[in-house]
């Protein structure tokens, strides 16, 4: 396999559904064992670049490739490489768990004892043995999420697609999701994973693609979209003893405050530029008889991020 | 031992379809075919006690067989006729609805795959069915008035129609995804299916007790049964193909297929009608319905080509014909709408072609049947075939420059290039009717020259005779004169099509080929080139 290759990339990727563009002119790549967070407000185009990526869908314009191969051109040997665990669960009536990954098993052409392996591995992996023989209409939200899981990983593919895994899980299913999706990027499967929850995405992705209105605004690590064409910015917190209207004021003329938010005795605001900077700010704000009380800083989180790039537009 | 079994179990098993496998579980456990099966063996008892305890001593006398089988036949054809089509029809459905159909649909199941194990099921279901009345079967041929060939002729014909069946739904099953559709096809195939129940129980019953005993002896009727199993056969082929193409990948081949099914079709009916024709004594009356038939059937597969996307993805292109042969006979059996209208249109000149040598073989060597035909009738035939080709050519020719002016408007689909077709004939034929009817003028006359669009009065006028109608001359000027034209207005859209030439596999694909083949090639033995080298094996 060639270690240098894209396990994905998206090429110029268009899909327009009447006079909407669900996805406009989206590019990026994902490396071999990367974790790919797939960010966006609901209807950014999401759903749409990753059901074209799982070969459920045609592009208008561009291409999508999975390890080289087209998603247009070769679906086939795309989906050999390809799990996809979609938004919805998918399971089939008067069916235990057993039977179910045993049928997507023999689906993916495993003969005899390979079959009955890849079963125990997945059931091991996602923790169902206990529970191979319950109907799949008696599972918990949870478990379904993990047998759909299960099912996407039974054949052993490069490249796991997965469209809001998280949704609805408890907290403890979600840190076990993240455990698993960590286990599986460090076994050199390559990841695309679209959330809600972005403080779980910020501590398992290694890339971040942002998407709005079908357009990628930002894409690379959380500290790279951070620096993205401007000085580092931290969100810093500060409370004054009495009311701090006067301090917003006097925060507004300067030029290295940014997104400035005034509430009582506290304002919040972006500032550009390192510790140093930020001691020299509070040493003039002291100077300009603002009684401070507290004065608070911290990086970025990626819902900061994601709130910055996003103007929360939807189509 | 019952290890070695479990084993060999296991391995045929592995051959199995998935689809079959997983649906013969889901059906074990489903309530519907519990409470179905159940029915039919209450049922197929209620009936064998109610009728032995009418017939009573008579059942030992008496020929109560065929009565017997007639009320189990009623049970058998039921499930079959309308259970199992419809149990087909909802397992494709209910994917789509429940949205697992995507789901495996990226497995590495072929669409043909998909297909056929649906169907597969569809048999093991009628098979259950078959075996839990077959007992009931057999009883009434103990109490005779029903003989063995007979029930065996009932039954086939009865598991075929099922089996097809199975195939229409399936393909119904496949046509649409949304719900509201799914619902109004659902109640439509409900009504045609007990529409079918109702036919097949009419004709098995007349069949059987007026007609069975003489027809087995009749070479005939085997002839007719002979045809009209081929022609199933063909209609089967083409039904499957068509669900095959309605679930595969958009950038894939979903045409090649179907159009050679077409054409075989084409050869199937003419070789039937050849028959026929030779059988009747070379009655042109045989040629003309050849003909008509010929066009209608090259009318609905060309409207149905026509719809196709004028894209040619690169798949496709990977295996386009490239040997001069190659080209110049098959390109009309790529997709497209161009390649799609000049097939059809090729199948129609087909049937001109052979019309034409019926005509020339009559005149040259008549029949031993033959009755002879009269001064004329060869012009009428040669005639006739001429203007419904014209037709052909028009009506098929009109409708696709009408859908390449609505595709630069960014409208286009299967459904939408059916209703062109139909609206341009029903115009075409409906138009002029109207007007002459409501000419004070013109309301009693019969065929005049306005009907010059109207393919279905020209051609009845043409047709029936023995004699060329006084209009026929000015017909074969405009309608030839007519079919050129639109033949050329569409011409652009035929020589783009046949542009496309054969594209080479991308780099990636042909890399990965090569380390396929590389595997399934053994590494080369080691040569002993001297009398001490010691090869290990």
């Amino acid at each position: 396999m060639n270690q240098r290759r894209p396990m994905i990339e998206l090429r110029g990727l268009h899909r327009f559904f009447g006079t909407t563009r669900a996805v406009d002119n989206i590019s990026f790549e994902v490396h071999r064992g990367q974790v790919f967070g797939y960010i966006g407000p609901n209807g950014a185009g999401k759903t749409t670049s990753m059901r074209i990526l799982a070969t459920l869908d045609l592009p208008d314009a561009g291409d999508a490739l999975v390890d080289g191969f087209s998603v247009v051109d070769d679906p086939d040997r795309v989906r050999q490489r390809l799990g996809f665990m979609p938004d919805y669960f998918g399971t089939y009536a008067n069916v235990n768990v057993r039977e179910y990954l045993d049928f997507f098993a023999r689906a993916y052409r495993l003969r005899g004892r390979d079959r009955e392996a890849a079963i125990r591995r997945v059931m091991e992996f996602t923790r169902l043995e206990g529970l191979a023989e319950k109907p799949i209409d008696g599972l918990s939200k949870g478990m379904k999420q993990r047998l759909c899981l299960g099912r996407a990983m039974i054949h052993d593919p490069t490249v796991l697609v997965l469209d809001e895994p998280a949704a609805g899980l408890d907290p403890r299913a979600r840190i076990e999701l993240r455990e698993m999706i960590r286990a599986l990027a460090d076994r050199g499967t390559t990841v695309l994973i679209s959330s809600h929850i972005l403080t779980e995405l910020g501590e398992m992705c290694d890339v971040v693609g942002i998407i709005e209105q079908g357009r990628l605004v930002a894409v690379g690590s959380v500290e790279e979209i951070q620096k993205q064409g401007q000085t580092p910015r931290n969100l810093v917190d500060v409370r004054l003893l009495d009311a701090a209207e006067s301090l917003g004021v006097w925060l507004a003329e300067r030029s290295d405050v940014s997104q400035l938010r005034v509430d009582g005795q506290t304002a919040r605001f972006l500032h550009a530029g390192d510790p140093v900077a930020e001691a020299a700010l509070l040493k003039a704000m002291i100077e300009a008889g603002f009684r401070v009380v507290a004065f608070g800083s911290r990086r970025r989180t990626l819902e900061d991020v994601f709130m910055q790039v996003t103007q929360g537009l939807v189509q | 031992m019952s290890m070695e079994v479990d084993r060999m179990l296991a391995r045929g098993g592995d051959l199995l379809n998935p689809i079959l496998i997983k649906e013969s579980r889901q059906s074990l456990k489903s309530r519907q075919f519990v409470v179905t099966f159940a029915l039919v063996l209450i049922f197929a008892w209620g009936w064998s006690i109610l009728g032995v305890s009418w017939l009573g001593p008579d059942a030992l006398y008496s020929n109560p067989g065929g009565g017997m089988f007639a009320g189990y036949y009623l049970i058998l054809a039921f499930p079959l006729l309308v259970i199992v089509p419809f149990g087909a029809f909802r397992s494709l459905a209910s994917e789509q609805e429940d949205r697992t159909y995507e789901l495996l649909s990226i497995t590495a199941l072929s669409p043909r795959q998909i297909v056929r194990g649906k169907l597969g099921s569809a048999v093991a279901q009628m098979l259950v069915y078959l075996s839990a009345i077959a007992p009931c079967l057999a009883f009434t041929y103990l109490l005779r008035g029903i003989d063995a060939p007979t029930i065996l002729y009932v039954i086939f014909w009865t598991a075929l129609g099922s089996l097809g069946l199975s195939m229409v739904s399936l393909l119904i099953g496949a046509l649409t995804s949304q719900r509201h559709w799914q619902v109004v096809l659902s109640v439509a195939l409900i009504v045609g299916l007990l529409l079918v129940f109702w036919i097949a129980a009419v004709i098995v019953f007349d069949w059987m007790f007026f007609a069975s005993e003489a027809s087995f002896s009749d070479p005939v009727f085997w002839q007719i049964n002979a045809a009209l199993l081929t022609g199933c056969l063909a209609y089967f082929a083409l039904v499957y193909e068509a669900a095959v193409a309605k679930i595969t990948f958009a950038s894939d081949n979903r045409s090649t297929r179907l159009r050679g099914i077409m054409v075989a079709q084409h050869v199937l009916f003419a070789g039937w009608m050849t028959q026929a024709w030779i059988y009747a004594g070379g009655e042109s009356e045989v040629v003309l319905v050849f003909v008509s038939f010929a066009m209608v059937h090259w009318f609905v597969m060309g409207a149905m080509m026509t719809g196709e996307t004028t894209q040619l993805s690169q798949r496709v292109r990977r295996s386009l014909p490239q040997s001069f042969l190659g080209r110049a006979l098959l390109t009309w059996f790529n997709p497209g709408p161009g390649a799609g209208y000049l097939l059809a249109v090729c199948g129609g000149l087909g049937a001109v072609v052979l019309a034409m040598l019926a005509v020339t073989a009559k005149d040259l060597y008549p029949l031993p049947t033959s009755s002879g035909w009269q001064s004329g009738e060869s012009l009428v035939v040669v005639a006739f075939a001429m203007l419904a080709v014209c037709y052909l050519v028009i009506y098929l020719g009109a409708g696709l420059f009408v859908l390449r002016w609505l595709r630069r408007l960014g409208h286009s689909g299967l459904l939408l290039t059916l209703l062109i077709h139909i609206m341009l004939v029903l115009v075409g034929c409906g138009m002029p009717v109207v007007i002459q009817m409501m000419s004070p003028d013109w309301y009693r006359a019969g065929y005049s020259m306005l009907q010059v669009s109207n393919a279905m009065w020209t051609l009845a006028h043409v047709g029936d005779g023995t004699t060329l109608p006084l209009e026929a001359p000015i017909l074969l000027v405009i309608l030839p004169v007519a079919a050129v034209v639109v033949f050329v207005l569409n011409l652009p859209e035929i020589v783009r099509e046949v542009r496309f030439v054969r594209v080479a596999r991308p780099v990636r694909v042909a890399e990965e080929d090569a380390e396929l083949a590389a595997k399934l090639v053994p590494p080369p033995r080691p040569k002993q080139i001297s009398p001490w080298d010691v090869i290990n094996e």
